[in-house]
C-alpha cells in the first residue's frame, strides 16, 4: 500500500514538472472550490434558477466531486460553456472538470487529448411520435415525415436506419432546434428525431406534451460522461471513482435515507464503501469517508437520476438502459476493494 | 519502477474484476426506489368490495407497459423486483412488459427461483390463520368472483404458499402490505394469465441488505 502511494506521489511530481499543471486535485484543494464546466442551460441536466442556483443531473456530478473533496457540495464554481467552447476551456485549464452532456468519442480522446472518466448517462438517438399514431416500435415508421436539426449526426443516423430497414423516409432538416420544435408542433412532420434525452426536454416545449411518446428504440450510441485533461491520473481517479461511488451506493442499497444504517453495517462490501473497513479513499488522495460524503450531500445514482430527469421529474425519462446492470440496464461500476 | 507498478496494479485490477463478475452474477441486487420506503403498511382486506374501472387506472409508472430490459433470462420468464414493485415479463430483444405490483410481508423474506405450478381463474380465498388473527371478522372461506381479494386469477409458485394474484384493492399496487403475496390489478393479472403457461420460470429478486 505504502509503495503504491509512493509511486503515485512520484508520478505526480514527475508529471507536474513536465506539464506545469497536472496536480488538479491539489489545486482544487488549495483553491477551496471545484471549477466545473456545465452547459448554458439544458432542462434536467444543468440549469440555473432565478436565484442563481444551479441544478440538474450534470450539476449533481460536479456537486458529488466537491462533496468527496470538501464534504460540501456547494464548493463548486460553475462555468457555463457552449458546445464550441467546452473542450478548449478544459484544455486551457479554465475548468477542472467538464460535466456537460458530452459524448465520449475516440476523436475527443485521441485528437483533443482529453479523457472521459466514465459514462454517466447512456444516451442515443430516438424518435418522438404522437400517441395517436399508435406506433410501438421505430420499425413501424415507414413513409414518415421526420423532422431533425440539419448539420447534426442525427441526419445520417436517421437515413441509415430507414434504409437498413427498407422504410421510405421524408427527412425535413431545419437549421435550429427552435424551428424543429415549431415545425413539429404545427404538424409539418409526424416524427421528431434527435438524442433521447433531448427528445424528453423538447417534448416539454410542445403545446400538449402528453400527446407524444418517445419510442423505446435507440439507433445510435451517445455515451455521455465527465471529461478531464490527460496527464493527471490522480485527478482522473478521483473523478472516476466519485462516479462509481454513486453507482455502487445504489447497488449496495445505500441512499440518503439508509446512510446511518450503512455506517453500522457488518457487511464487508458496505463497510469498505463507508470506510469503516480499509482506507481506499485515502489511497485516492481523499478521505476515508469520501463515499459517505458523496451520498450524504448528493444521494446515490438512482436518487440523482430520479430527482433531475426520472419519471417523477418534469422530464419523465425512464431509467431504461441507465438502470443498474443487475436490474435490466447496463450501468456497471467496478467494486470498491 | 513505474512500469512494474502499473503492471502489478493492472493484474490486481483484472483479478478484482473477474472476482466481481463471478460473485455478483450469483448475487444480483436491485435498486431501492427513492420514492418508496420498505416499511410494511397494515391495510385490512375488504372482501366483497368491487373496485371501479377508475380505481383500476394506476399511476403511469405502475401501468402495464413495454420497457427496455436487458437480461440473460429467456423470453417468457417472469422476473419480480420486489423492492421496485415491478413484475417483468421478458420478451427478448432487450424488451419486457412491466406490470406494477403490490408485495406482501412474505415478499420481503425470500428471493429465488420458482416455476408456475398451477393456474386458476377467480380462485377461492382461504385467509391464512395470521390474517384471521389480525382481522377476526374475515370469512374463513370465500368463493371466487368479483370482490374476492384473490382477484381474477392466480399463478401458484412451485409447492410454496406464495402466488401471483389479482386484487380487489387497486390502491395497494406499489405498496408493501401486510397480507397478500404479489398482487396485480385484475386486468393485469388476466393479461399475464393469458401469456403465461404452467411451467414458466419465475425469478424473485430482493433489495440488497445493509
Amino acid at each position: 500500500m505504502k509503495k503504491i502511494a509512493f509511486a503515485l506521489a512520484a508520478a505526480g511530481i514527475f508529471v507536474t514538472a513536465g506539464l506545469g499543471h497536472a496536480d488538479t486535485l491539489a489545486d482544487v484543494k488549495a483553491r477551496g472550490t471545484l471549477k466545473c464546466g456545465v452547459s448554458q442551460g439544458l432542462a434536467g441536466f444543468s440549469a440555473k434558477d432565478d436565484k442563481g442556483q444551479w441544478s440538474g443531473f450534470d450539476v449533481d456530478f460536479c456537486r458529488a466531486v466537491a462533496a468527496a473533496i470538501f464534504d460540501d457540495a456547494s464548493k463548486v464554481e460553475y462555468v457555463p460553456l457552449s458546445a464550441d467552447a467546452r473542450f478548449p476551456a478544459l484544455q486551457k485549464g479554465e475548468i477542472d472538470l467538464l460535466s456537460r452532456n458530452s459524448t465520449w468519442t475516440m476523436q475527443r480522446e485521441a485528437d483533443l487529448k482529453l479523457l472521459f472518466a466514465a459514462v454517466s448517462y447512456y444516451d442515443g438517438q430516438g424518435f418522438l411520435v404522437p400517441v395517436a399514431k399508435k406506433v410501438d416500435t421505430a420499425l413501424e415508421l415507414d413513409k414518415s415525415k421526420v423532422c431533425t436539426q440539419s448539420g447534426t449526426t442525427s441526419v445520417g443516423n436517421a437515413r441509415d436506419f430507414f434504409k437498413q430497414n427498407n422504410m421510405a423516409l421524408e427527412l425535413i432538416e431545419l437549421p435550429t432546434v427552435d424551428e424543429v420544435v415549431k415545425a413539429y408542433d404545427e404538424g409539418k412532420c409526424d416524427v421528431l428525431t434527435t438524442d433521447v434525452s433531448q427528445l424528453y426536454a423538447l417534448r416539454l416545449r410542445l403545446a400538449k406534451p402528453a400527446d407524444y411518446i418517445v419510442l423505446p428504440d435507440v439507433i445510435s450510441k451517445e455515451p455521455l460522461g465527465p471529461v478531464v485533461r490527460q496527464g493527471d491520473d490522480v485527478w482522473l481517479n478521483a473523478v472516476k471513482w466519485s462516479f462509481y461511488a454513486l453507482l455502487n451506493a445504489e447497488e449496495l442499497g445505500i441512499s440518503q435515507a439508509t446512510l446511518e444504517q450503512a455506517l453500522k453495517s457488518q457487511k464487508p462490501d458496505v463497510q469498505r464503501f463507508v470506510g469503516t473497513d480499509g482506507s481506499y479513499g485515502e489511497q485516492l488522495g481523499l478521505t476515508k469517508d469520501w463515499a459517505v460524503r458523496i451520498v450524504k450531500n448528493v444521494g446515490n445514482y438512482g436518487e440523482v437520476f430520479e430527482r433531475n430527469i426520472g419519471t417523477q421529474s418534469k422530464l419523465g425519462i425512464p431509467r431504461g438502459i441507465n438502470q443498474l446492470w443487475s436490474a435490466g440496464g447496463i450501468q456497471y461500476a467496478p467494486p470498491i476493494r | 519502477m513505474r512500469l512494474r507498478m502499473t503492471g502489478a496494479a493492472l493484474a490486481a485490477a483484472s483479478v478484482a474484476i473477474l472476482a466481481a463478475l463471478s460473485f455478483s452474477a450469483a448475487d444480483a441486487q436491485v435498486r431501492p426506489p427513492a420514492t418508496l420506503g420498505s416499511q410494511i403498511v397494515d391495510v385490512p382486506e375488504k372482501p366483497g368490495y368491487v373496485p371501479s374501472a377508475e380505481e383500476e387506472q394506476l399511476d403511469p409508472a405502475f401501468r402495464r407497459q413495454p420497457v427496455y430490459f436487458r437480461t440473460n433470462e429467456a423470453p417468457g420468464t417472469i422476473i419480480i423486483h420486489t423492492n421496485e414493485r415491478f413484475l417483468y415479463f421478458v420478451q427478448g430483444d432487450n424488451r419486457a412488459l412491466r406490470y406494477g405490483i403490490g408485495v406482501g410481508r412474505d415478499g420481503f423474506q425470500w428471493a429465488g427461483l420458482q416455476k408456475v405450478s398451477r393456474k386458476a381463474e377467480w380462485p377461492d380465498w382461504t385467509p391464512p390463520p395470521e390474517m384471521i388473527q389480525r382481522q377476526p371478522y374475515l370469512p374463513r372461506w370465500m368463493a371466487g368472483g368479483p370482490g374476492n381479494p384473490m382477484g381474477a386469477a392466480a399463478l401458484y409458485l412451485g409447492s410454496t404458499v406464495y402466488r401471483i394474484h389479482g386484487t380487489n384493492m387497486p390502491d395497494t399496487i406499489g405498496m408493501a402490505v401486510s397480507s397478500g403475496c404479489f398482487r396485480l390489478i385484475n386486468p393485469d393479472v388476466q393479461d399475464l394469465f393469458n401469456r403465461v403457461p404452467v411451467g414458466t420460470k419465475v425469478v424473485i429478486r430482493q433489495a440488497p441488505e445493509l
